[in-house]
């Protein structure tokens, strides 16, 4: 492959690019599904191709292709050069990067045990079983379960000298039971709703989750939340999950930091940030319990690599420290125009796409508190778990989530069980009224393999470390 | 190197032979895409693709089994074939499969693509150009794309089915932005770049950012809208998505369960999937090589069915509507060209009955909160405006909704005359009017 990443690279240059750059991915992924006793779909599939990227008279081309032959390779950077040439005639300046070491180098992901090599009968007799636990209640009426495991092996190579190679596993498995009754349909997911839990790992992370050793509580949860309250109208604290933490952080931290957005690059089709250049280290974006990271070496997570996909060296960089703005994610283009380096946050999602701003593992850092002390300082509120619904404007500012279950906090203690919770806010607002958040103990990282963006729509597999966090005064019970 | 669909069924029909299980289905989808994409008044993304897959479903009696590739050459076929009856051989019994479906053989005339083909990288720079034209000179930034693409389907089986078909579109976007708050939106979708003029989807653009410039506030609450076409395709998307297939019916978790028959909405609403529509841009054939049928959904306010596909119709005992995707899919069949049935009143005319509303552009983020009552929420976008006396007058900050939308539409006004062409291409949109709905609840606003 080597030869084809270099032969990519020299038909470029040939055909008058001034700066090249290759990816070869090839990727073998199985999925199994489960729903309600019957295996929905067991599916193998495997894909190779290459993404050419150039500049050429000052202006970005890509072009990408499956035809893994020398003809093939030649056409597309051929093509990818004939783009460039052609977005330059709207060009209001040249393309300039920052600049990046030249590497040669491998990263491998952390990986006990290769999923691939487990027989389906134990991942279906293990999907079964929590399926079958689920529906142990009666007003479950659907009950799914699925995993999907993920096998990425990456050649970059730059007419700058870099050739790196990257290879990693994923693993993701989840299970939700729903409950039907009273023209209701409410659910219960475990240990995340949206597919699950997701890291860089292998068959060791899905035994570690337990399924169908947690699969009776989902369940029972599930048939409870149809005689549970309706969620109150009103403001008032709120202490959320882990999981929803992390969510609300990709939401309303880690798309307005993205550099491209600030700089109005995704504004047609993803918007743009209520966050400005001239905000660096000056905008308050929460309280002083509020620091963010963005982290591409926590290992096992799945925003973790040894290079991005411009051959920029994985990093751990500040983005909110003490509640303050101090960073962007970047790229080498978008970081020029702040006079920074590159923190490597360009991402691709496959051959077929040209790398974005993507988020890696941004993180909310952890705090001092246990769930339990949080919960028994709380006074009246809301304790929140499992996010079901989110929506957030263009900017970044207005959102909007609904978990699948929430509980009463009253004096300190949890009490009767609310169904359907939702909360809405105004991003800074929201992030100021943050006054606790949980401690190390509590702290998780969250793979999130669903993140779209771009056009053409790019899918990014990123991951949020986060711990419960209590937020006052904030309105809960939208339309309810 | 994108296959003709004469070239991708015959790929299919040889992938069926190489699949040593008691039924076999492949199935070709093959295509190139090239998108243009601008930002800050320049195009910043130029990108293109080509792209081969096959799918191949096993099945040995009941058990069911899916592998795919990328690559085509013999061992890597054989590697799938052998990949699928492996996944079958260790799947339970579905005692549900009804077997594949048995069908036609031959290649359905596609679409003429020729107008798409000749939208090559210099047009959609020119087209580009074009569109960013108007903002440039009146001081804004436009962003958006002009896209193309081309592609093929092939499905075959062992039991007759040999179909194929091809087709193609141009769609085009742009969001023009004012230094002052204000933002305006385009957009087109056809078969081809006739009746395509980026020069005026670029002055409407900025003709609305222009007038939306320092928006207003306003207070939440329930008010009289207008929603634009694009914003009435969002609502419809999602209600083709919670409950115009099958599959949600069949697990009793839809707004459509047990209400089949039953007056929902407004008796003048009219919903269909109509892949074959004249001015629609959809594919003859589902992905197991079926014949699309227009499919009534809603008619005249009355629940009146869903789509299938050969597993639902056959558990449910209804004829099979042609709606598959690839197997396997966790969403069943869906309707991926709606078409909500046209009233006979302007938008001017909409707006001008109205004596005190809002006025939709489209909206953004759409997501849902209660799947069963059809609940919503969202953000309006690029272009709320205040209605007042019949006459569009202030620019309004960015508002919430949360609202149930059997009820929005048991509340109805008027449905436009006009009707657009929507959505992401490749097959997939909706044709949608303007609506005029009584209540509207918008439960928040951007700061």
């Amino acid at each position: 492959m080597r030869d084809l990443v270099a032969l990519a690279l020299d038909a470029a240059q040939t055909a008058g690019a001034r700066y090249a750059d290759a990816r070869v991915v090839e990727t073998r992924q199985q999925t199994i599904s489960v729903r309600t006793g019957r295996v929905e779909g067991i599916e193998n599939a495997e894909s190779l191709g290459i993404g050419v990227r150039v500049i050429a008279d000052g202006a970005w081309g890509f072009a990408a292709t499956s035809e893994i032959t020398p003809d093939g390779i030649r056409a597309a950077a051929h093509e990818a050069v004939a783009l460039a040439r052609a977005a330059a005639s709207t060009l209001l300046a040249p393309v300039r990067l920052a600049d990046v070491g030249a590497y040669t180098d491998t990263w491998t992901g952390p990986c006990e045990t290769d999923p691939f090599s487990i027989s389906l009968d134990d991942k279906l007799a293990l999907l079964l079983a929590a399926d079958e636990a689920m529906r142990a209640e009666e007003a479950v009426r659907i009950s799914s379960s699925a995993m999907d495991f993920l096998h990425v092996k990456k050649l970059f190579g730059s007419t700058e000298g870099s050739m790196i190679e990257q290879s990693y596993f994923e693993s993701q498995a989840g299970i939700t039971a729903y409950s039907l009754g009273g023209g209701e349909m409410l659910p219960r997911s475990y240990p995340n709703s949206h597919g699950g839990q997701a890291v860089q790992g292998g068959w060791e992370a899905i035994l570690a989750l337990d399924l169908a050793g947690n699969a009776p509580r989902v369940g029972e949860q599930a048939a409870a939340l149809l005689s549970a309250a309706p969620c109150p109208a009103e403001m008032t604290t709120v202490i959320i999950d882990s999981s929803q933490v992390a969510l609300q952080v990709h939401e309303s931290i880690g798309h307005p930091t993205e550099l491209d957005r600030v700089l109005g690059d995704e504004a047609a089709f993803a918007g743009t940030s209520w966050v400005g250049l001239t905000d660096l280290g000056a905008l308050r974006y929460g309280s002083e319990h509020v620091s963010v990271t963005a982290d591409a070496t926590i290992p096992g997570s799945l925003g973790a690599f040894g290079y991005d996909d411009e051959g920029v060296p994985a990093q751990r960089d500040y983005l909110i420290r003490d509640g303050i703005l101090t960073g962007f994610q970047s790229s080498r283009e978008s970081a020029l125009e702040i006079g920074r380096t590159s923190n490597g946050c360009m991402r691709a999602d496959g051959w077929n796409r040209q790398p974005l701003v993507r988020m890696t593992t941004v993180s909310l850092e952890p705090g001092s508190w246990t769930l339990p002390d949080l919960i028994a300082d709380t006074e009246r509120g809301i304790y929140f778990e499992t996010n079901n619904s989110w929506s957030i404007d263009d900017r970044r500012l207005n959102f909007q989530f609904a978990c699948e279950i929430g509980w009463e906090i009253t004096n300190g203690k949890l009490g009767r069980m609310i169904k359907n919770p939702n909360y809405t806010g105004i991003t800074p607002e929201f992030w100021g009224s943050c006054d606790a958040v949980g401690n190390r103990d509590h702290w998780q990282v969250w793979g999130i393999p669903n993140c779209g963006k771009g056009e053409p729509m790019q899918v990014a597999h990123v991951a949020h470390g986060a711990a419960p966090a209590r937020f006052t005064n904030v309105r809960v019970g939208v339309g309810r | 190197m994108r296959l003709s669909a004469e070239e991708a069924l015959a790929l299919a029909t040889r992938a069926v032979g190489l699949t040593a299980a008691d039924e076999a289905e492949a199935v070709v989808t093959s295509g190139s895409a090239a998108l243009t994409r601008f930002a800050g008044n320049r195009i910043h993304q130029n990108v293109a693709e080509r792209d081969t897959r096959l799918t191949l479903r096993a099945a040995l009696g009941t058990r069911t089994g899916v592998a795919s590739t990328n690559l085509l050459d013999e061992e890597a076929l054989a590697r799938c074939a052998s990949a699928a009856v492996e996944a079958a051989r260790h799947a339970p019994e579905d005692p549900g499969f009804p077997g594949l479906p048995a069908g036609e053989s031959g290649v359905l005339a596609g679409r003429d693509t020729a107008g798409v083909t000749v939208f090559d990288a210099s047009r959609r720079a020119e087209a580009a150009a074009a569109i960013i034209a108007p903002a440039s000179a009146a001081g804004l930034v436009a962003a958006g794309t002009v896209s193309q693409s081309l592609y093929s389907l092939a499905v075959a089986n062992s039991r007759g089915v040999a179909r194929a078909t091809s087709s193609g579109d141009v769609r085009a976007t742009v969001l023009t932005m004012g230094a002052s708050g204000g933002s305006g939106w385009a957009s087109w979708l056809g078969a081809s770049t006739a009746g395509f003029d980026p020069a005026a989807m670029g002055a409407r653009a900025a003709d609305t950012a222009a007038r939306s410039a320092e928006p207003e506030t306003l207070d939440p609450g329930t008010y009289t809208v207008v929603l634009a076409p694009e914003a009435v395709s969002d609502i419809l998307e999602f209600m083709g998505w919670l409950g115009f297939g099958a599959k949600p019916l069949s697990e009793e978790g839809s707004f459509l369960a047990g209400r089949i028959g039953e007056q929902l909405v407004d008796p003048r609403i009219t919903i269909s999937d109509d892949a074959l529509a004249p001015k629609t841009i959809g594919l003859g054939i589902d992905f197991e090589g079926q014949l699309r049928q227009r499919v009534p959904l809603i008619e005249a306010g009355v629940a009146r069915g869903v789509v299938t596909d050969s597993y639902f119709a056959a558990k449910l005992g209804l004829p099979n509507t042609g709606h598959a995707l690839p197997a396997p899919n966790p969403y069943g069949p869906l309707a991926l060209n709606l078409k909500m049935g046209a009233g006979d009143t302007t938008e001017a005319d909409m707006i001008a009955s109205v004596e005190r509303g809002v006025y939709v552009t489209r909206f953004h983020y759409v997501n849902v909160e209660e799947p069963m009552k059809l609940v919503l929420t969202g953000m309006t976008r690029d272009g709320t405006f205040m209605i007042e006396n019949g006459q569009l007058t202030r620019p309004l900050k960015n508002l919430r909704f949360t609202q149930g939308i059997l009820d929005a539409f048991s509340h109805l006004g008027a449905i436009g005359a006009e009707r657009v062409l929507v959505g992401p291409g490749e097959g997939g949109a909706t044709l949608v009017p303007a609506l005029l709905l009584d209540r509207w609840e918008f439960t928040g606003q951007t700061g």
